[in-house]
């Protein structure tokens, strides 16, 4: 069994609560002056998608949920759910659109990531530090602000929208990072 | 954008933050109508309190001549008052800054804070209860509080509620039978989120006594420890100990203390000594409270977050 302290659990690992595994969603470490200093987890299961908290000690072990990683392509939505396919065994893979929120906004047809399965179950996928996407829909005029770094939201082609320096123009392509969704440079 | 230029754009905005100058006049105007007299102690100090989970902000004092030593912010400013006490000065309170290094920033933490500090000789923990409610109540002006769409009840008494009672009521076991270890989960899990969801204001009191901290045990149940901490709107407002004044009894909680900041990694410094010696030389019975003054705002101005009621809120400051 691996586990972890609680005090090092971060947003995105799946561990074990309650017998089945769920998904870190946000994690809240506090320590109250006159007391235990403590990790407040949201989970969320990968089986129900069912949101729950749970606050641990963080000197106390969680165990980690055992989960594999096979490299699998994007093919397309179909309802609720990501079906993804192996390009060479052409096995698919169905997730629910509930357990990668996060990352749908990233998924480019034939997108090459990594697919979580734990005990047969797709449940989650790893995506590249970055995608490249392209810019779809994006405000001419947007009114200078001199003190922070000039940025504005646009859309880019799988519908989600980010945040990119004001010289971006529709049709360009950019480079986002998929964890922090921050914009990290111009594709020519 | 900053704050401070939001409230350029929209100056309706001020209110929000004109109400901690509020809080804080009708915080002086209290104390000083019961006779306390107002102190002012150093933020900065060559030893912190001894906190087992928390980081400290350490600096360096430097002189012309080439002296250096070592210099930290406060996590808390109840040492001097302790020694004050010691000294005979008799009611006291402050309202300072307090330190706290490594922590979430969060809705409810910023790294740096306002606390308001009061002790009061010849009383308890309960005696305390009774300041808080009558100051709260004055604070808010009526006996309902509004916030965030909710209304709380203020009306006195609050409820209080043991730890005995608080873990048989929500979490259905005797407090006896958890063991240290599990303590604060029970605590977390099952009795807080109970707490925090009532609509009256609440004393939770009488720690396990091995959550004592500056605490004196209770005299007729020593496995207890007279301490308190009120939560109102979800909010935990403020902890309150009858002070332990047995300066054997602290030195030993602060080298066990010690020696566990020192397995946790955390920065090491030294006890205290000059606080143990205050104790020695007999400080007299006191009761004392911590309150969060950035939080109380937030309730008063109906505010959602500690941020929203400074003007310079270390998230923007830093970034973070």
């Amino acid at each position: 069994m691996i586990s972890v302290n609680a005090g090092n659990i971060t947003k995105g690992m799946y561990l074990i609560f309650k017998d089945k595994p769920h998904l870190v969603t946000k994690t809240e470490f506090m320590s109250p002056g006159k007391g235990s200093a403590v990790m407040r987890v949201k989970y969320k299961s990968v089986e129900t998608g069912a949101a729950i908290e749970f606050t641990y000690k963080t000197n106390e072990q969680v165990e980690v949920a055992d989960v594999e990683k096979r490299e699998m392509e994007f093919l397309y939505r179909s309802g609720d759910e990501i079906v993804f396919m192996n390009s060479k065994t052409y096995d698919q893979a169905n997730i629910p659109m509930s357990l990668i929120e996060d990352q749908v906004g990233f998924l480019i047809p034939n997108l090459k990531c990594w697919v979580l399965w734990y005990k047969d179950a797709a449940i989650g996928v790893s995506l590249p530090p970055n995608v490249t996407l392209k810019v779809i829909e994006s405000p001419n005029e947007v009114a200078g602000n001199r003190i922070n770094a000039p940025k504005k939201l646009v859309k880019v082609e799988t519908g989600m929208e980010v945040m990119v320096p004001i010289f971006i123009k529709t049709g360009e392509k950019v480079l986002i990072d998929t964890t922090t969704k921050e914009y990290l440079g111009r594709v020519k | 954008m900053k704050t401070w230029q939001r409230i350029k754009k929209d100056p309706k905005l001020l209110k929000t933050y004109f109400v901690r100058e509020k809080v804080i006049q009708t915080i002086r105007k209290f104390f000083k109508k019961e006779g306390f007299h107002e102190v002012f102690t150093p933020i900065m100090v060559p030893v912190p309190s001894i906190e087992p989970n928390l980081e400290v902000f350490e600096t360096e004092l430097r002189t012309s001549k080439g002296v250096r030593k070592r210099a930290f912010l406060i996590s808390s400013p109840e040492y001097a008052h302790k020694k004050l006490l010691s000294a005979g000065v008799g009611n006291l309170f402050e309202i300072t800054r307090s330190f706290r290094n490594e922590e979430e920033v969060s809705r409810l933490h910023s790294p740096e804070f306002s606390v308001l500090e009061w002790y009061r000789v010849n009383a308890d923990y309960m005696d305390i209860m009774q300041d808080f409610e009558d100051l709260f109540l004055k604070i808010v002006g009526k006996e309902k509080l509004r916030y965030q769409g909710e209304v709380y009840d203020l009306k006195k008494p609050w409820p209080r509620i043991t730890f005995k009672e608080a873990f048989k009521k929500y979490a259905h076991k005797a407090i006896e039978d958890i063991k240290d270890e599990d303590f604060y989960k029970t605590l977390f899990n099952e009795v807080e989120p109970e707490i925090l969801k009532t609509k009256r204001p609440i004393f939770l009191y009488d720690y396990p006594i091995s959550q004592a901290s500056l605490a004196r045990p209770k005299k007729q149940d020593p496995g207890f420890a007279e301490r308190f901490e009120v939560f109102v709107a979800g909010v935990e407002l403020g902890n309150c100990f009858s002070e332990l004044t047995d300066w054997k009894l602290q030195h030993e909680r602060f080298r066990k203390d010690l020696a566990l900041r020192k397995s946790q990694g955390k920065t090491d410094f030294p006890i205290d000594e000059d606080f143990i010696e205050a104790l020695k030389e007999g400080m007299p019975a006191s009761s004392g409270i911590a309150v969060g003054i950035d939080r109380l705002v937030m309730l008063a101005a109906d505010a959602p977050t500690v941020s929203d009621t400074i003007f310079f809120p270390d998230n923007e400051l830093f970034d973070l």
